[in-house]
């Protein structure tokens, strides 16, 4: 064993903290398993091959993105269903317990760990809480797949290069034992610039808006990245960041439409996006611009809460659309989350646009539970890295060996009130998809600084 | 024999008695609770600390403070930033070799003390000058103007201003995350705080909290405490005494803040993060507000019983998604209870109890077990004979005030 304050080579270590490198955590994994479930197997009386297998679930539930949080849990819910309707998992029932962020999210996942008994877990729905639970989502060990999180540093691991998160305020803040299974910010902007180079012409006058927190800045420095990597030319006239949840953004449009932009690149979500394209429509925004980009405004809650507001010929984008895809796999999640929650007040019986993520999670962790044999979470790790899921409804969906980041795509849509949706409102049509590598991501990103976390 | 000499020994005798009750218990419980639970205990070992920390300023010396959260998120940067900056820049990891981690947490500890102390001298000199509702405001006005110096990471581009660092100093709403590391002493190695076996950290809290609130104890017990109530009593009479109000309340402020940073050196830890919107947000203030109102400020170990009772409900609603969406308005009512119905909080409600179990002895002495029976049932009618008359009391004046209304209205010409 190394001593203390050296690494494996022997060379000295100045930090005092210390994360764990993949094979000293798949050792640890499953002792810190084993002892998360030995501690609890006194209450809950073990999770032997009798038990059902458990999965938790952490989302927001309440505030600001209550509907974002609660169309994951739903389709996290009904994949559940759907999996105990086909046998379960090696014949185990599968019982699944969503909760809130609230106010202490590590202290819930914590709690779904060592008193629920989760064997894996899903959420979450804030990038900073992300960030922030990494400890607690390493020491606790089980596999944890992230369905709805767009920071890119969470499923970055090359800490040479961008530095540790967690020991020396660098960006690459890559777990052990977490994955994703959504496209994230270093995609959808990738996305987004393309969409622009292929579309606009140099010298483009763009605006910017988005929520006034780590979300909202990063996908603005990434978009702006990827233009310069692209070797775009353009001129930013407007940077504005209303606080997350502002009830008002007036001001914010004003000032946008006092720089007179081409095109306005904005990256709110949920809420946000509602009132930020609600109060544009009121001020005439988009009555005087091109196009209007949304990093993941692209959901049919959004468009269902704006109905006839929101305007057309808007290039929002998403994770995923119901319905972009043509796959078997994507009508048969579309028909079964339609019927499950048809009657259901709350629902809109209609995917989000982390819906296809979050089913995808879910029998990604069947697929590499009944590959392992068990839900060891050694065992389950090892098979989700670089398992390929081909039935997800984005179409066949790889996670990352190294960076545990799904390959999945990004769409952007034109927003049209003509498309087929089951709702009053506007949906997406002449939908296009983008995807990018780690390697084209690296050319592109090289000069920013930025981590791929792909 | 002085006058109730006796009385008093008796009384000492019972509360060490309890005292190494609790220690047992406290000592015992990681051993029996599992990881969540020992987690969960750790964690309100700290709040006891915080909330009696508080207490000292509100319930003692008359001083409610709505900014408190603000000595947890100064301390919790400063640990955040002396394990992941000043120990390794001071070489802790060669100095201390397999025992860095607790040395950087002993230097952390200290350093958070010593930064959260130096907030409560110049904001608690400028706070104590006024009183009551403006105190309040603004100790809440300091406090998010700290939120604010956090989440816009003021210090960031202050530093940056001066050629130091690249702007990133609080790294804004995501604010510091850390591991404190794994200990390794004489071979036998163990992850500071782990949340998978969380005994090392429990214990070394149950020591710093344990001699924290021995001090605090020993401060209220003082004629320094004792100047502080007679402060909080009546701040004038106590200004004829020859007391010098504002210095007194300026130094109570300081030893709170200087205690509070010592709780949040503590949490910061234990959270493996300090983020603006959890740590430095007056939400956060409320809590120790909370606990001290639903415990008891009048009496030392209340704000502690409120801690305990927090804690523990928050777990409780946890479990109950419905309950968890609603929580505030759960803890509203409680709150509301407790400020309507109870003396002295949880604290008033116990040594009610007390007394009347001191009571049903005396009944059961001198009647047996139908003594107890007939004084049980006397506090039952008379309890639920109190609760109609608070009812009735309540819709005579509704109706006595509807019916003014229309009388005046029926009173007015035309």
């Amino acid at each position: 064993m190394a001593p203390q304050g050296q690494d494996a080579s022997g060379e000295s270590r100045t930090g005092v903290t210390g994360s764990l490198d993949r094979r000293g955590f798949l050792a640890a994994a499953g002792a810190g398993g084993a002892t998360a479930l030995a501690g609890c197997g006194g209450i809950l009386g073990g999770n032997g091959e009798e038990e059902p297998i458990r999965i938790g679930g952490i989302y927001l539930l309440s505030g600001l993105a209550e509907q974002l949080g609660a169309g994951s849990a739903a389709a996290a819910e009904v994949a559940v269903d759907v999996i105990n309707e086909e046998g379960g998992i090696n014949g185990r029932d599968v019982e699944i317990e969503v909760r809130d962020h609230g106010d202490d999210p590590q202290g819930q996942i914590q709690s779904l760990v060592q008193e629920f008994g989760a064997d894996v877990m899903i959420g979450l729905t804030s990038s900073g809480v992300t960030l922030n639970s990494g400890p607690t989502i390493e020491s606790l060990g089980v596999p944890f797949t992230l369905t709805d999180i767009g920071t890119p540093y969470i499923t970055e691991h090359d800490t040479d290069t961008y530095g540790d998160y967690y020991e020396e305020d660098g960006l690459a803040a890559g777990l052990p034992n977490l994955f994703r299974s959504n496209s994230m910010t270093a995609h959808m902007t990738y996305g987004i610039a393309q969409y622009t180079v292929d579309n606009y012409s140099d010298g483009l006058r763009i605006a910017n808006a988005g929520p006034d927190y780590a979300y909202g800045q990063q996908c603005w420095e990434y978009y702006q990245a990827y233009l310069d990597g692209l070797g775009f030319d353009y001129e930013v006239v407007a940077s504005e960041f209303p606080s997350l949840g502002a009830s008002d953004m007036t001001p914010n449009i004003s000032n946008i439409m006092a720089n007179d932009p081409d095109v306005v690149f904005t990256s709110f979500w949920a809420n946000d996006t509602v009132t930020f394209t609600s109060q544009g429509v009121e001020q005439g925004l988009f009555e005087e611009i091109e196009d209007a980009f949304d990093t993941i405004g692209a959901d049919p809650v959004n468009f269902n809460t704006l109905g006839d507001t929101m305007p057309e010929g808007m290039h929002y984008s998403g994770w995923y659309w119901p319905g972009a895809y043509g796959t078997d796999a994507d009508q048969n999640f579309i028909d079964t989350y339609s019927s499950a929650y048809e009657d259901d007040d709350e629902i809109l019986a209609y995917p989000t646009f982390t819906g296809g993520s979050t089913w995808g999670a879910i029998h990604m962790y069947k697929q590499a539970i009944e590959a392992a044999g068990g839900t060891e979470p050694e065992g389950i790790i090892g098979e989700m890295e670089g398992l390929t899921f081909e039935d997800d409804p984005r179409g066949t969906i790889t996670l990352d060996e190294t960076s545990h980041q799904s390959d999945a795509s990004v769409i952007i849509g034109e927003s049209s009130h003509d498309a087929d949706v089951p709702y009053e409102g506007a949906g997406q049509v002449n939908i296009e998809e983008y995807t990018i590598d780690r390697q084209e991501a690296l050319d592109l990103l090289e000069e920013s600084g930025l981590p791929p976390g792909m | 024999m002085s006058y109730g000499f006796r009385d008093r020994l008796r009384r000492t005798d019972d509360r060490w008695r309890g005292g190494a009750v609790l220690a047992a218990v406290l000592v015992v419980a990681p051993f029996i609770l599992g990881g969540f639970q020992t987690s969960l205990l750790t964690e309100t070992l700290i709040f006891v600390l915080f909330a009696t920390a508080f207490n000292l300023l509100y319930g003692y010396t008359g001083l409610l403070s709505f900014g408190h959260a603000m000595f947890i998120a100064v301390s919790g940067y400063t640990v955040a930033k002396t394990v992941g900056v000043l120990a390794p820049l001071l070489g802790f990891g060669d100095i201390f070799g397999g025992v860095s981690p607790l040395a950087t947490w002993a230097l952390a500890i200290v350093m958070g003390v010593i930064v959260a102390t130096i907030v409560a001298v110049f904001i608690g000199f400028l706070s104590v000058r006024l009183t009551e509702i403006y105190f309040a405001l603004i100790t809440l006005a300091f406090s998010m103007a700290i939120f604010v110096v956090f989440l816009q990471d003021t210090i960031g581009a202050i530093l940056a201003g001066f050629g130091i660092g690249d702007g990133n100093w609080s790294n804004g709403s995501d604010g510091l995350s850390f591991i404190m590391g794994d200990v390794n002493l004489f071979g036998w190695e163990w992850r500071l705080v782990d949340i998978t076996n969380p005994l090392a950290y429990y214990f070394l809290a149950l020591i710093v909290v344990a001699v924290g609130m021995y001090l605090l104890w020993r401060i209220v017990r003082s004629p320094f405490g004792a100047t502080c109530q007679a402060i909080r009593e009546n701040p004038e009479r106590a200004e004829a005494l020859g007391i010098n109000v504002s210095f007194h309340q300026w130094m109570t402020f300081i030893l709170s803040g200087a205690f509070s940073g010592l709780a949040g050196a503590l949490l910061i830890p234990l959270a493996t993060n300090v983020n603006p919107e959890s740590h430095a947000h007056w939400t956060s203030s409320a809590e120790p507000v909370i606990m001290t109102v639903i415990g008891g400020p009048y009496s030392f170990l209340g704000p502690a019983l409120g801690a305990l009772t927090y804690e523990y409900l928050r777990w409780i609603i946890r479990q109950f998604p419905l309950l968890e969406e609603y929580w505030q308005f759960s803890f509203g009512i409680l709150l509301l209870i407790v400020v309507m119905y109870f003396d002295n909080g949880v604290a008033g409600g116990l040594f009610r109890l007390r007394d009347w179990l001191g009571e049903a002895r005396t009944h059961y002495r001198r009647d047996g077990v139908g003594g107890v029976v007939s004084f049980l049932r006397a506090t039952i009618v008379s309890l639920l004979r109190w609760a109609v008359n608070a009812v009735v009391g309540w819709v005579r004046a509704q109706v006595r005030r509807v019916v003014n209304v229309m009388r005046r209205e029926s009173d007015l010409p035309g």
